[in-house]
C-alpha cells in the first residue's frame, strides 16, 4: 500500500487528504481516501464528498483523446490547430478577438501559464474564470477596502472568536469540515455565540443562537443599520478609525436612513431580533463575520461585502485573532487564481493595470505583447462572444453553459463563436458538446501543482496515478501552444515546480512590501523541496522567525498608497419584487458544481435524489403542488421543471433551486436559464441568487422510473432527472401522455435484438413495467404508473444493476422485495445509514447524536448529517411528548 | 343377528378415485367390509405420474397410492362383466358373482379414439393409460431416434410426448386446435407452452387434423396423412385424443347414464345403494378428468357411505394445477376479455401469467412457467374479497402484494418498517 498526501479538489476549505493505493507499474488500484491529520485546514476530518473521492476515479465519462469536429486526432495536430487558430484570429481581428475562460478547479501553475500567455504574449486581458461567479465581489470589496485582495482571517479565527456571524453561507452543507470546526469550538466554549443570517432556515442554523431570516437582497441594509447602531451606541473604535482608516463619514451618511424601523421594514426582521444581533455585535470584540455566495452573488455584491467590512473597520476588529470579515470561497483554487491574476481585471501577482504594474510584469516576463487594460469579465465576455467580437475562445476545466446566468444565451454564443476549444476531464459536458476542439485534461490525482484555500494556505496537489488515455496536465497543454506561437523561451517549463518558482519570484518582484502577497522566499525551492512542500500560509513567516506568521493587517497598515483602509459608502438597494416568486439558488450537501464528478458516485445522490424545486408548504398547498404533480418555474428567459419539495424552512413567496442540474442529468433543470445576466457594477459578478418567476402546477398523465446501463437523455419527456446507482443509471420520468405512449418511446430507445424482454402490464390501471435482459444481467428496466406513489422506491430500483437474474424473472418487476429491511432515505452518506434505521435506534432508546453514532456510526465521519440527526431526535422527542 | 353381520362394500375399479375413497374411509369410523376389484394387475396407482414413469423419472413403486393400513380386499386382474342390481351382485370374469350391500362404480375412462376411418389396431399404435401401456412403450425404448407422433395436444398428450421425448423418441405432437391445451390455456398461454416444449425438443403442430393412416404390408403403421395434404412418417403413434367415461357396467335401463353414469350430489346413481365415482360418472352436465373434483367426490362419497353428513358434491370451478414436462401450469376462474387483465410476460424464460379482475375482485388466473401464488389466487377468487389495495403487487404473490399495499396505504412508505407491516397483517 502506498500513500500520497494531497489536497481535496472540491470546496475552498482545501482539506488535506491522503490517497492510499496499490500500484503495479502505471496501474493504480484500490484507492481509498482519508483525511490528512497534519493539514491545518481539516486535521484529519473529511466531508462526504471528500470521503467518496476514490469513487470518482473511474474513466467513465472521461475525455481520453483530442477530438476535432468529433474526430479523434493526434496531440501534435490538435496543438498545431489551437496555435494556428489563435495566431490567425489575433492577426485578422486583433487581440480583443481572443479569450480564455478558466476555472477555480485549475491548479495555480495551470492558471499562471494561461494568464501569462494571454496577458504577456497575446496582448489581451480577456482571461476570466468561473471564480467570477463565486467570489469576485468579495475580491472587489477587499481591494476597495484594503487596496489588495487579502482575506484577513484564518480558520482558527472561526474557532477563537466569541461571536460568529454567518451571512449567506450554509457552511453545514457547502463547507462541512469548517462548519464542524465551528460546532466543536462552540461545544468547547459555552460563551461563544453564533448568528446565522439567511433568507431560508438552513442546516447551518443548527449551531445558531440567533437566526435572522432576512428578505432577499437586504444584507446591506442590515449591516448599514449595524454601522448606525454601533455609532449611536458608542461602540466605534475611534482610535483605530482615526489611525488606520478613512471615509467613515461618507459611509455613515450613505446609511443615515438605516434606523431600526427602516432596517426592520427592509429585512422583515423584528426590532427585538435586530437589537439582539446589534447588541451582541457591539459588545463582542472577538467577532468574525463569515460570508459566502448569499452575499457575493448579488447585483450589489461588492457593496454587501463592504457593508460588512465597514463594521469591522469601525470596531477595529481586523488583523486581530478571532476577528475579521472572512469571505469563504466555493472552489478549491479560487484563491490561487486570484494570486496569479486569473481575473480579467487583475494583471498578475495581485497587481492591477496601472502603467507601473504593466511595465514591471512585462519586464519580469520579458513579454512581447503586454495587455495594458482589463479584459472582459465572465458575463460580459460571453456577451462579447455572442456579439461576434470574440472569435476564439478557450475554455478550461469549467462548464459555463450550465453555470453562467442566462444559460441558453451562453450556449447560443458558443454556437456562434468561430472556434471554441474546451480542455476538460469530462467528455460530455453541456459545454463540451458545443466545442470545435476538445483537449483531454488530466484530473485530480493525475497531475501535480498547488492550490490555495480560503485561509491563504498553499498546499500541494500531488500525482499518484497516470492520466487515462492521452489526457495531459493543463499547464503542459498551454505551454505547448505557447511554444508553437514562438514563445519557447518564455514557456520552457519542464514541470509545475519550474512554474511555481517563477510565480513565487514574480510575487516578490519589485514588491518592497507594497503588496501582502509575497511568496518570493519559495522561489528558490528545488524540485525535491517543491515535491515535499508542506502547507504554507502567506504572508510567510520571516526567515528565521519563530512561531506562525503574523495575521495580515495586524499592524494596522494596509496596502493602499496612504496605508489606510477605506470605508466604502454603501447605499442599500434591495432588488425589486413584482409579485412573482423569488428564486434563490444554491448547493446541495452531497453534490458539486454541475455533477460531472459527484454525479458518478451513487452514494452522493442518496441525500437528495432527483431534480426538485423547494417550495414553502403553504404555497405548495395553494398551488396544488403535491407529490403527484410537477412544479414548473418559468420567466421570460426560460423554464425549469422539477418535482415539488415542500420545505417549511423557506418563507412564503420564495423558491429554492439547486444549481447542479443540466442537460446530461435532467430535462429542464438548468436554473441558470431563469437567471438574468445582471452583474455587480464593480466586480462583474452575476446575481445568481435572485430571479423572479412564475410557479405553476403540471399534472403528468404518467410517471416512471427508468434503469439503464448507459446514461440516457430522454428527449421528448416533460420531466426526467437521472442519477447514478450501482451498475447503472436511474431516472425519474413524468409525461403528459399516457404510459403506453411513453412505453413505446422508451422501447424504441432500449430494445435491441440481443436483449430479452420481460414485461408487466395492468391494462386497466396503466401500470406498465418492462425490462430487458442481456444474458442474466438487467440491461434496462422501466416502471410506469399513473401515480408517482405507485412507483418502486429508488432504494429497490438501485439494486437492479447488481442483482443477478433469478431463475424466474417474476420478482424483477415486483417493485419491492418484501423480506429485505428497507433502511429508508439516507441521512448519513458516509456510512450509508438510513432514516428508518435511525428511527429504529431512537425508538430503542438513543437520545443523542453521540449514542446514534455509537450504535450506527452515523455522523461520525464527516458530520454533515449531524443537524439532521439532531432534528430526528428532537422530532421523536416531540412526538413522545405529544 | 343383523347387528353383528358386517356389511359388504364392493368397489369396481381400482384407479385413483378408489384410492382417494379408501384414504377417506380410513379416516372415518365405519363397519364396512371392503372389496375392490380391478382390471389391471396393480391396484390404485397414481395415473397422473405415468408420464414421469415413462420418462424414467420415477420408479413404478413411487406411484403407489394405497394407505399403509388399508383393510380392503383386492382382486386384481379381475373385470366386472355384469351388474345385477336386483340380486345385488356383480358378475366378474373370474367366474365369481360378488355380493354387495353397497356398490361403488369407479371404472374410470378410456381413451377416446379419433374419428379416422383408417384407424385400426397395430402394434405400433398405443395409448398411455395404464402401467401396462407404459411397460409396452418402454420395451420400445431401444429404438432410439425413432419417430413418435402423439395425436392430441391436451394434458395427456403432452405428458405422453414428454415421456417419449425423454425415452429418446423424436417426438411430434399433432393438435387439432390452434392452441395447445386449449381447455386450460388461452391462446397466448398455449403459445408460451408450445415455445417451451419446442425448446425441449418436441415438435409441435397445432391446427392440424389427420385424415388417414398409412400401413405397411405387415400391418404396421407407417405414417399419417393430414387434412391439409401434408404427410408425416412415424414409427410409433400414441393416441391422446381425450377420454370417454367407461360406463359398460351401466348397460341397463334402471341405471341411468348419458355420457357417464348419472349421479346426484351424494354420488348416488338412480339405483338404491349403487354409487359412481370419478371419470365414469356424470353430474349434471359435467364429466371429470382431473384430480381435484374426483378427490372431492371421494370425500363426499366416503361420508355418505359412513352416514356422516356432508354438504354434498357440487361442481365448482376447480383450479387446475399441472406440471407438463416440468412446466408449472395453473388455471382458476374465468378469463373473459371484457374483464380487466394484468399480464406478465417473459418469453425467453417461458413465464406467462394473466390475472383477470372484475368489480375489484380477482375472477381468473392463468399461470404458465411460474406458479408462484397459485393457492393464494385460488383463495382470492373463491372468497371474492376486494383487491384494490393489493392490485399493484397482486401479480407477484402474497408477500409482495401485502408489502406494497402496506407501503401504499401508509402514505409515507419511508417511515414504515417491515415489522409494522407484519403486525398490522396479523391484527
Amino acid at each position: 500500500m502506498q500513500r500520497c498526501s494531497t489536497t481535496c479538489p472540491y470546496c475552498g476549505v482545501g482539506c488535506g487528504v491522503v490517497a492510499a493505493y496499490d500500484s503495479a507499474g502505471d496501474d493504480v488500484r484500490s484507492v481509498s481516501v482519508s483525511g490528512e491529520k497534519n493539514h491545518p485546514a481539516n486535521a484529519g476530518r473529511l466531508c462526504v464528498k471528500g470521503t467518496a473521492l476514490a469513487e470518482t476515479l473511474s474513466t467513465q465519462g472521461r475525455l481520453l483523446y483530442p477530438r476535432l469536429g468529433g474526430r479523434q486526432l493526434h496531440w501534435d495536430a490538435a496543438l498545431d490547430e489551437v496555435a494556428q487558430r489563435l495566431r490567425d484570429t489575433r492577426r485578422e481581428h486583433g487581440p480583443q478577438s481572443i479569450a480564455f475562460y478558466l476555472s477555480g478547479q485549475l491548479l495555480t501553475e495551470d492558471y499562471y501559464v494561461a494568464n501569462k500567455l494571454m496577458k504577456g504574449f497575446l496582448g489581451s486581458a480577456n482571461v476570466d474564470t468561473n471564480s467570477r461567479l463565486c467570489m469576485s465581489s468579495a475580491v472587489a470589496a477587499y481591494q476597495r477596502a484594503f487596496g489588495e485582495d487579502v482575506v484577513p482571517c484564518n480558520y482558527q479565527d472561526l474557532e477563537s472568536c466569541d461571536l460568529l456571524v454567518m451571512v449567506g453561507s450554509n457552511a453545514a452543507w457547502t463547507h462541512p469540515v469548517l462548519y464542524q470546526r465551528v460546532v466543536a469550538a462552540k461545544q468547547a466554549n459555552p460563551h461563544k455565540r453564533v448568528v446565522v443570517i439567511d433568507t431560508r432556515r438552513t442546516a447551518s442554523c443548527d449551531v445558531a443562537d440567533l437566526f435572522l431570516q432576512v428578505r432577499p437582497g437586504t444584507d446591506a441594509a442590515l449591516f448599514g443599520g449595524l454601522l448606525q447602531f454601533l455609532t449611536n451606541h458608542g461602540a466605534l473604535d475611534e482610535r483605530y478609525i482615526a489611525a488606520h482608516t478613512q471615509g467613515l463619514a461618507d459611509a455613515l451618511a450613505a446609511t443615515a436612513a438605516c434606523d431600526l424601523d427602516a432596517v426592520s421594514a427592509a429585512t422583515g426582521l423584528a426590532h427585538e431580533a435586530l437589537q439582539t444581533f446589534y447588541t451582541w455585535y457591539a459588545n463582542t470584540p472577538a467577532t468574525v463575520t463569515l460570508y459566502s455566495q448569499g452575499i457575493n452573488q448579488s447585483r450589489t455584491g461588492s457593496d454587501n461585502c463592504n457593508a460588512i467590512i465597514n463594521c469591522h473597520l469601525a470596531t477595529g476588529r481586523i488583523g486581530k485573532p478571532g476577528a475579521g470579515p472572512f469571505s469563504i470561497t466555493g472552489q478549491p483554487n479560487a484563491m490561487g487564481g486570484r494570486e496569479v491574476g486569473g481575473l480579467a481585471n487583475q494583471l498578475a501577482a495581485h497587481r492591477g493595470f496601472d502603467a507601473q504594474d504593466v511595465d514591471a510584469v512585462g519586464r519580469f516576463w520579458r513579454a512581447t505583447d503586454m495587455a495594458s487594460a482589463p479584459g472582459h469579465k465572465a458575463v460580459d465576455l460571453f456577451q462579447a462572444v455572442e456579439r461576434g467580437e470574440i472569435k476564439f475562445l478557450w475554455i478550461m476545466a469549467t462548464n459555463p453553459v450550465v453555470s453562467l446566468p442566462d444559460a441558453t444565451r451562453v450556449a447560443r454564443a458558443l454556437q456562434r463563436c468561430d472556434f471554441v476549444v474546451v480542455s476538460d476531464c469530462s467528455a460530455d459536458t453541456a459545454t463540451a458538446q458545443l466545442a470545435d476542439l476538445l483537449l483531454p485534461a488530466a484530473g485530480w490525482g493525475e497531475k501535480a501543482g498547488t492550490v490555495t484555500n480560503s485561509e491563504r494556505v498553499i498546499s500541494r496537489q500531488r500525482k499518484f496515478a497516470q492520466p487515462p488515455g492521452e489526457a495531459r496536465p493543463d499547464w503542459w497543454i498551454v505551454t505547448q501552444v505557447a511554444r508553437r506561437l514562438g514563445h519557447a523561451d518564455a514557456f520552457d517549463y519542464d514541470s509545475p515546480a519550474a512554474i511555481f518558482r517563477e510565480h513565487a519570484a514574480l510575487s516578490g518582484f519589485e514588491n518592497q512590501g507594497a503588496r501582502c502577497f509575497d511568496i518570493s522566499p519559495l522561489a528558490g525551492l528545488s524540485d525535491d523541496e517543491y515535491e515535499a512542500l508542506p502547507p504554507q500560509r502567506w504572508p510567510l513567516a520571516a526567515t528565521g522567525a519563530a512561531g506562525p506568521p503574523e495575521q495580515p493587517f495586524a499592524d494596522g497598515r494596509f496596502p493602499t498608497p496612504d496605508g489606510r483602509a477605506r470605508f466604502v459608502a454603501v447605499h442599500p438597494v434591495a432588488p425589486a419584487a413584482d409579485g412573482r416568486f423569488v428564486v434563490n439558488t444554491g448547493r446541495l450537501r452531497d453534490q458539486w458544481h454541475t455533477m460531472t464528478r459527484t454525479g458518478t458516485v451513487p452514494r452522493l445522490s442518496r441525500h437528495r435524489d432527483f431534480f426538485a424545486i423547494s417550495i414553502n408548504p403553504e404555497d405548495a398547498r395553494e398551488l396544488g403542488l403535491d407529490e403527484e404533480s410537477l412544479a414548473r418555474l418559468g420567466n421570460e428567459r426560460g423554464t425549469v421543471v422539477g418535482v415539488p419539495a415542500p420545505d417549511p424552512d423557506l418563507p412564503r413567496g420564495q423558491v429554492w433551486v439547486p444549481i447542479h442540474w443540466s442537460g446530461p442529468f435532467a430535462a429542464a433543470g438548468r436554473v441558470n436559464d431563469l437567471i438574468a445576466p445582471l452583474t455587480d457594477p464593480v466586480s462583474g459578478q452575476p446575481q445568481s441568487k435572485f430571479a423572479l418567476a412564475q410557479l405553476t402546477r403540471e399534472a403528468p398523465a404518467c410517471w416512471g422510473m427508468l434503469f439503464s446501463r448507459r446514461p440516457l437523455e430522454l428527449a421528448g419527456t416533460d420531466y426526467w432527472s437521472r442519477l447514478q446507482v450501482a451498475g447503472g443509471h436511474l431516472a425519474l420520468l413524468a409525461h403528459s401522455r399516457p404510459a403506453s405512449r411513453l412505453a413505446a418511446q422508451l422501447d424504441a430507445v432500449l430494445s435491441q435484438p440481443d436483449l430479452k424482454p420481460v414485461s408487466y402490464q395492468d391494462e386497466a390501471s396503466g401500470d406498465l413495467r418492462r425490462l430487458w435482459l442481456r444474458g442474466d444481467d438487467i440491461d434496462s428496466a422501466f416502471f410506469l404508473a399513473t401515480q408517482r406513489a405507485s412507483l418502486p422506491t429508488r432504494d429497490w430500483l438501485g439494486t437492479l444493476g447488481t442483482s443477478p437474474c433469478p431463475g424466474s424473472p417474476l420478482g424483477l418487476l415486483a417493485g419491492c422485495t418484501p423480506s429485505a429491511a428497507d433502511p429508508g432515505a439516507t441521512v448519513c452518506s458516509c456510512w450509508e445509514v438510513g432514516e428508518k434505521q435511525i428511527a429504529a435506534e431512537i425508538a430503542r432508546g438513543a437520545t443523542s447524536v453521540e449514542s446514534l453514532g455509537e450504535r450506527l456510526r452515523c455522523g461520525t465521519q464527516c458530520g454533515s448529517c449531524l443537524p439532521e440527526l439532531k432534528q430526528l431526535i428532537q422530532a421523536a422527542a416531540k412526538e413522545r411528548a405529544a | 343377528m343383523a347387528a353383528t353381520q358386517t356389511r359388504e362394500l364392493l368397489v369396481v375399479g381400482a384407479g385413483m378415485g378408489t384410492a382417494y375413497l379408501l384414504q377417506e374411509l380410513a379416516r372415518l369410523p365405519h363397519d364396512w367390509s371392503i372389496t375392490v376389484i380391478g382390471e389391471e394387475a396393480r391396484p390404485c396407482y397414481n395415473r397422473v405420474l405415468l408420464s414421469s414413469l415413462l420418462a424414467g423419472e420415477l420408479a413404478a413403486a413411487d406411484l403407489d397410492m394405497l394407505p399403509a393400513d388399508c383393510a380392503a380386499r383386492f382382486h386384481s386382474g379381475v373385470r366386472a362383466t355384469a351388474l345385477d342390481t336386483r340380486a345385488r351382485q356383480v358378475h366378474c370374469d373370474d367366474g365369481v358373482a360378488r355380493h354387495y350391500d353397497a356398490l361403488v362404480i369407479a371404472t374410470g375412462a378410456r381413451v377416446a379414439l379419433p374419428p379416422i376411418d383408417t384407424l385400426r389396431a397395430a402394434d405400433n399404435i398405443h395409448v398411455v393409460r395404464t402401467l401396462a401401456d407404459v411397460d409396452a412403450l418402454r420395451t420400445l425404448s431401444s429404438q432410439r431416434g425413432a419417430r413418435a407422433v402423439v395425436l392430441g395436444g391436451g394434458l395427456l398428450g403432452l405428458e405422453a410426448a414428454h415421456g417419449l421425448n425423454s425415452l429418446g423418441f423424436s417426438t411430434a405432437v399433432l393438435h387439432r386446435n390452434p392452441t395447445l391445451m386449449n381447455r386450460q390455456l388461452d391462446r397466448e398461454g398455449g403459445q408460451y407452452l408450445q415455445r417451451i416444449l419446442e425448446g425441449r425438443g418436441l415438435g409441435i403442430r397445432t391446427g392440424v387434423t389427420p385424415a388417414a393412416l398409412d400401413y405397411s404390408r405387415d400391418g404396421r403403421l407407417r405414417g399419417l396423412r393430414l387434412e391439409d395434404g401434408g404427410r408425416i412418417d412415424c414409427d410409433l403413434l400414441v393416441l391422446a385424443t381425450g377420454i370417454v367415461p367407461n360406463k359398460d357396467l351401466a348397460a341397463q335401463p334402471a341405471l341411468r347414464s348419458e355420457r357417464g353414469i348419472l349421479v346426484d350430489e351424494q354420488l348416488r346413481t338412480s339405483v338404491q345403494d349403487v354409487y359412481a365415482l370419478g371419470e365414469c360418472c356424470q353430474y349434471g352436465e359435467h364429466t371429470f378428468g382431473l384430480v381435484a373434483p374426483v378427490r372431492e367426490q371421494a370425500a363426499v362419497l366416503a361420508r355418505a357411505l359412513c352416514g356422516v353428513r356432508s354438504g354434498g358434491f357440487s361442481p365448482s370451478d376447480w383450479p387446475v394445477q399441472l406440471k407438463i414436462s416440468g412446466v408449472d401450469i395453473f388455471r382458476a376462474g374465468r378469463l373473459d376479455p371484457g374483464d380487466e387483465h394484468i399480464v406478465f410476460r417473459a418469453p425467453a424464460q417461458g413465464v406467462y401469467r394473466r390475472l383477470a379482475i372484475a368489480d375489484n375482485r380477482l375472477v381468473g388466473t392463468l399461470l404458465v412457467g411460474d406458479g408462484a401464488g397459485s393457492s393464494w389466487y385460488a383463495q382470492l377468487i373463491r372468497e371474492g374479497s376486494p383487491i384494490d389495495a393489493l392490485r399493484q403487487g397482486l401479480m407477484f404473490g402474497r408477500d409482495v402484494a401485502t408489502a406494497s399495499a402496506a407501503a401504499g396505504s401508509a402514505g409515507d412508505a419511508h417511515t414504515r418498517t417491515s415489522a409494522e407491516i407484519i403486525e398490522r397483517d396479523t391484527a
